[in-house]
């Protein structure tokens, strides 16, 4: 169980708006450093928008807008005068559909991003590849077939490369939007292991559908129903004794 | 088995034979055109066709080397211009697509597009030759160019809307700035189509008649000056396919043979200066 108290993100009022959709209503949610934070909640809730907010990734579909504070090491990262691209490289993320770059081997997939930031020399890229293969747990299957193409990878391997990939850049803080839901069981289990140890480094924020994983995996699980945060607390609180009984519902299966 | 499964698979033979047969009527034109130029031009062709100017009528032999290379040069001048511009074109209406301008510019490239290529050329005529009093290599680049613009413009943005909107948020996500995604994840990766798309508008320039009848006009003459007549293959075909002459007829055959062959090896050059790294590989590893 997470004990750390200290603050990494918190989130102050946010709305986001697609057009004229309100989608997410003013959440305002605290991560403390080094813990899991699961967000459940039925299709359609705005919890996918709010993880999308937080990178700002959100914005970049046309139409789309968000407003709240988003504080992260004290500084509002939701703020017109502040690059969403220097952003993105503090707050990884990994997607719903494993998606490594097609045309891209597994080792330069693992490392684009600190190349495309200016890393040049060999040495230093290989290092990196490495260490963020092994935090991804993925070194030891792909280490003889590093330039094989990241597509040639199973479901499972891919989705952990790209989680090798986020790393990469260093960030403090991972996004996974229903990392698990494309993959079977043994892939998902394998994803929820490495999430854990994950934990020790970075915070790491979590859209769900599976309740069973939330309850695993998490350290704080929020609830979310049309766009607001119905309940939030300790998983341990929210699964075993949920204080609003629409929560309840979800949970047991009565709703959703 | 009862009578409306057999119906369906009834139906399904028929329209199954009926798209094969599609095929190979859409097919038989283009070997037929294939056949009549290879049988008529490959026996007119010799050394000399790519060596030797015209020689007047009734003198046996000549060529039509300064039609080919008046050719390469005003493809070449219009493509230089032309070629940036439609990609970047393209790739503008691929990745802004909703903006306002973006709308206006999609309109007038449809509209271009539509232009029959007569009317690009009397465009090009009272654009640049009226002004300058002459014909001129250059007018005929221009209105190649005018060709080559629309066309390139949107198998461009056809090409890059096929990428798909989560790769480029994965390389979003990484933190990388919105022109890096658009050059390494949009431009990069679909290079090979998009030199095809070029590739394409280069071979319908370098086959056009009507933009080139009155503005780079044409002569018998091997000229490097831009800004007087020049010659280009499909004018000289025209000119000779409807002489009285028969030697000369039967080198109509043969430039139309050598254009052909120019965008058909034009286009597999491309692909295969393309496909090099891949093949590189291929070797080295013995996987793509």
């Amino acid at each position: 169980m997470n004990t750390n108290t200290e603050t990494d993100l918190e989130v102050k009022n946010l709305h986001a708006w697609f057009g004229q959709f309100h989608a997410v209503k003013g959440i305002s949610v605290v991560y403390p450093k080094q813990s899991i934070n699961a967000i459940i909640g039925p299709s359609g809730c705005g919890k996918s928008t709010f993880i999308r907010c937080l990178n700002r990734i959100h914005e970049e579909v046309p139409g789309a807008r968000s407003e709240g504070e988003i504080i992260l090491k004290g500084v509002n990262i939701n703020a017109p005068n502040i690059d969403p691209v220097s952003i993105r490289r503090q707050i990884g993320m990994v997607f719903q559909k494993p998606n490594p770059f097609p045309s891209l081997s597994i080792f330069e997939n693992t490392i684009i991003g600190l190349k495309l930031q200016g890393v040049r020399q060999k040495a230093k890229l290989m290092e990196a590849a490495e260490t963020c293969l092994r935090k991804a747990a993925l070194w030891d299957e792909v280490k003889d077939k590093l330039h094989q193409q990241g597509t040639s990878l199973s479901g499972g391997q891919q989705q952990r490369l790209c989680i090798a990939r986020a790393l990469a850049v260093n960030p403090s803080v991972l996004l996974m939007d229903e990392p698990t839901s494309a993959l079977d069981p043994i892939a998902s289990a394998k994803i929820e292991d490495l999430m854990s140890d994950l934990k020790k480094e970075f915070t790491v924020v979590v859209v769900t559908h599976n309740m069973q994983q939330a309850a695993r995996i998490a350290d704080y699980t929020s609830f979310y129903i049309l766009g607001e945060m119905i309940e939030h607390g300790l998983s341990s609180e929210i699964f075993t004794n949920p204080k609003v009984p629409q929560t309840e519902d979800y949970i047991t299966g009565r709703f959703g | 088995m009862n009578s409306s499964f057999k119906f369906r698979k009834f139906k399904n033979i028929f329209f199954m034979s009926l798209f094969a047969l599609s095929s190979l009527f859409v097919l038989i034109p283009l070997f037929l055109i294939f056949k009549y130029v290879f049988m008529m031009g490959a026996t007119s062709l010799n050394f000399d066709f790519f060596t030797q100017l015209p020689m007047p009528v009734g003198e046996d032999g000549g060529g039509m080397k300064h039609a080919i290379w008046g050719t390469l040069t005003m493809v070449g001048i219009a493509a230089s211009v032309a070629v940036p511009l439609g990609l970047f074109c393209g790739i503008y209406l691929s990745e802004f697509d909703k903006s306002p301008l973006a709308n206006a510019l999609r309109f007038c490239i449809d509209l271009l597009t539509g232009v029959p290529s007569i009317v690009i050329g009397i465009f090009a005529y009272i654009l640049v030759v009226v002004p300058f009093k002459s014909f001129s290599a250059l007018a005929g680049s221009f209105a190649l160019g005018i060709i080559i613009l629309p066309i390139l413009t949107r198998s461009t943005e056809e090409i890059l809307k096929l990428v798909p909107a989560h790769m480029k948020e994965a390389a979003l996500a990484l933190g990388m700035p919105r022109w890096k995604v658009i050059y390494y994840i949009v431009v990069r990766s679909n290079l090979s189509a998009l030199i095809t798309g070029m590739m394409l508008a280069l071979s319908r320039a370098a086959g056009e008649t009507a933009p080139l009848l009155f503005t780079a006009f044409g002569t018998r003459f091997l000229s490097f000056d831009l800004q007087s007549p020049m010659a280009s293959l499909p004018v000289q075909i025209y000119t000779y396919a409807i002489s009285p002459f028969d030697d000369w007829q039967r080198q109509a055959w043969a430039g139309a043979f050598v254009l052909i062959i120019l965008v058909l090896g034009l286009n597999l050059l491309s692909r295969c200066l393309i496909n090099y790294k891949a093949i590189i590989d291929f070797f080295k590893k013995g996987s793509p």
